[in-house]
């Protein structure tokens, strides 16, 4: 058959389409559904499709085992580029499509946009990517939830261990000059204060710094026994540990969730040893006492998964068994009761993901435990107990 | 208070290496404006592709750094020919905001091919670099500073050289003067603007082998280009020593507000400037003033 270019085109853009809706999968009436504005392509990628997968298989555990009550899970998620205009477009699309009864959010700017909406609507649970000290109040977002401890809570766990390794020590914070960056930093300055350590310096980059050599300056002039990065994935953190083992700076450096990958810090090598910093979850490859999700996890997968990917899976289990808890009681899955439920958690087991049983009696889990990256190893491996601070 | 005049040098040498960068990258803008008048905002993007091929040789392959180096510049000046006769050439004689907006196409299709290619996860270059730190004087620099600062300024002042006394050089000076007066004197003038794009694919690539052994390279590092283009509008579009100069001048301002006043001043110094030379001198420094702007 004689094909024009046109003709070819058209033919091509159908099948693409056909593609894009057959991999949909089916909805019945009464199935529980997640959606998710979910960051596959865009700056935010690297996490996003480990959440994304992360969501999929405890999904797929679920519906394996049976659903929920003989109620059938379906994830419905689509790209948004970590765009907040198209979380929303999303969003709205998917709501529009099907009875949404949790959500997957990709951002805090989304999170904060939409949180209107969820009260409007008041029929979805939301969590999501974001960390945001500001989400961490029932009252202004009652729909939704952070599956770890917020920045500032995080904050707390790095200074709490250090006030206890090294009473009295000289600390500085780098912090990226964005929203995210400066969100847990006020409220450290007063941390320290409060557990009897010393301020030294507070520094910020601009987002899009690459050379920090000036920033290294500033803080061998400040000395401090630990500095804490905020605000930031890979780099410019090992651009400043290698300077400073250039000059001599014995600081110890120490990082918060978004900096906690062990893969990446693997590649970095021997200028990242010794690096530390907070995670709420167990490592992909941690054996230590019982986790008999995280055995599952290395089942479904074989390779190293990375904690966004735990962020999703946890987040999913954490949905689920509200709304398991929200159908037990006889209840509608709405925003309110499946909060509710989730708030009724009281140290629950999360099959191991966290080391200790957790309680979420507000909108965070307000645990998590330092690491530090053993570069011999190529492991982050644990320095702390896990430690709680006040949720 | 005394002031710390040692760590005021120490602060102002660290510059030189972020200014190297800007310039650096600010001469593949140059390079392209000169010749073809298109504003090319994919440089970004370029200079990310050269260091993740970087990557690819060193990493991947196992190569040693110099062939490394060596094979990504030659990757990078292949990129840009491939996009000028793909993309741009095509679009000769259109308007300029067309083209304009075809680079920021040309720089989303460098992303999503990276991503698929390399993965969305940023990564280390390995080190090739040396650890020793050099002292000048009493004054620490980083040795990554120094390098940088001596491949930028001998790149550049190749290029300046290139320009004055080689024959390719000359034909594209005569072609960014006037192009019909090019074509009348024989001068290939589309392959002159292939040797322009491939001249900036080399000079991103370069430029993005040191910003990844710095900063580490990532899909989002194109965002570095933006910072570069701010560089060579304060340097003039079409000027060499301007992208040199406006490196400096921007490096130094950053670093100087970022020290004595606090990063977020950073970035408000850097464009209180370019909003000053753009009042005061509206085609940048050293500048051709008939260059039309977007």
């Amino acid at each position: 058959m004689d094909m024009n270019r046109r003709q070819a085109l058209s033919l091509a853009l159908g099948a693409g389409a056909a593609v894009s809706l057959g991999i949909r999968p089916s909805l019945a009436a009464d199935d529980i559904v997640i959606g998710g504005s979910i960051p596959l392509s865009g700056v935010f990628a690297f996490a996003g499709i480990g959440i994304h997968a992360g969501i999929q298989d405890y999904v797929k555990i679920i519906n394996d085992g049976g659903g929920i009550a003989g109620r059938k899970v379906t994830y419905l998620a689509e790209d948004t580029a970590y765009k907040t205009d198209q979380s929303v477009a999303v969003f709205n699309k998917l709501t529009s499509q099907a009875d949404i009864h949790l959500y997957y959010a990709d951002s805090t700017a989304f999170s904060k946009t939409i949180n209107a909406e969820l009260d409007r609507k008041k029929s979805i649970l939301m969590a999501g990517a974001s960390f945001a000290s500001e989400l961490n109040d029932p009252k202004k977002y009652p729909f939704q939830f952070i599956s770890g401890p917020d920045y500032t809570q995080m904050f707390d766990i790095l200074l709490q261990y250090v006030a206890k390794t090294k009473p009295g020590a000289k600390i500085a914070f780098v912090h990226s000059d964005t929203e995210f960056g400066r969100d847990p930093i006020a409220a450290g300055q007063e941390k320290v204060k409060a557990l009897g350590l010393k301020m030294t310096e507070t520094i910020g980059t601009p987002p899009s710094a690459v050379d920090v050599s000036t920033e290294i300056l500033k803080l061998r002039r400040a000395n401090p026994d630990y500095t804490i990065f905020h605000g930031y994935v890979l780099a410019p953190l090992p651009e400043f540990m290698s300077q400073a083992k250039q000059m001599g700076l014995a600081t110890k450096f120490m990082g918060t969730f978004w900096s906690m990958d062990n893969s990446l810090w693997a590649k970095v090598g021997d200028p990242a040893d010794g690096f530390m910093g907070v995670m709420p979850y167990r490592y992909y490859y941690d054996t230590d006492g019982k986790s008999p999700m995280l055995e599952k996890i290395r089942q479904m997968r074989p390779e190293y998964q990375s904690p966004a990917y735990m962020l999703g899976f946890l987040t999913a289990l954490l949905f689920l068994e509200s709304a398991t808890r929200t159908l037990a009681a006889g209840k509608p899955l709405d925003g309110a009761n499946l909060k509710a439920a989730l708030n009724s958690l009281k140290d629950f087991d999360t099959g191991g993901l966290i080391g200790v049983p957790i309680s979420i009696p507000g909108n965070s889990i307000p645990v998590g435990r330092v690491y530090r990256f053993d570069a011999a190893k190529k492991l982050m491996v644990a320095d702390s107990d896990w430690i709680k601070v006040g949720g | 208070m005394d002031f710390d005049w040692l760590f005021f040098a120490e602060v102002t040498l660290a510059a030189l290496g972020n200014s190297a960068l800007l310039a650096l990258t600010g001469l593949a803008f140059v390079l392209i404006y000169k010749a073809t008048r298109v504003v090319n905002l994919a440089i970004g993007e370029m200079l990310m592709v050269g260091a993740y091929l970087f990557f690819s040789f060193t990493a991947g392959l196992g190569l040693p750094p110099w062939g490394a180096i060596l094979l990504a510049v030659v990757g990078g000046a292949l990129l840009g020919a491939t996009i000028e006769r793909a993309v741009i050439r095509p679009m000769l004689g259109e308007a300029a905001i067309s083209v304009f907006m075809v680079t920021i196409g040309v720089g989303s299709v460098l992303i999503g091919l990276t991503e698929i290619i390399w993965g969305a996860e940023p990564t280390a270059l390995p080190d090739f670099m040396g650890k020793a730190p050099i002292f000048i004087g009493d004054a620490y620099v980083s040795r990554k500073v120094v390098i940088g600062f001596s491949v930028a300024a001998a790149v550049i002042a190749v290029f300046l050289l290139a320009f004055r006394f080689w024959r390719g050089g000359i034909a594209l000076r005569a072609t960014a003067s006037d192009q019909a007066a090019a074509y009348s004197c024989g001068i290939n003038v589309p392959a002159v603007f292939s040797l322009a794009w491939m001249f900036a694919g080399a000079a991103a690539a370069g430029a993005g082998i040191l910003v990844g052994a710095v900063g580490g390279i990532a899909p989002t590092m194109g965002v570095f280009g933006l910072s570069a283009l701010v560089v060579v509008i304060v340097g003039g579009l079409d000027s060499i020593a301007g992208a040199l100069i406006g490196g400096v001048l921007v490096g130094l301002l950053e670093a100087w507000c970022g020290t004595y006043l606090g990063g977020e001043y950073k970035m408000l110094a850097t464009f209180g400037l370019l909003m000053l030379v753009l009042l005061v001198r509206p085609y940048g420094l050293f500048g051709t003033v008939e260059i039309e702007r977007l």
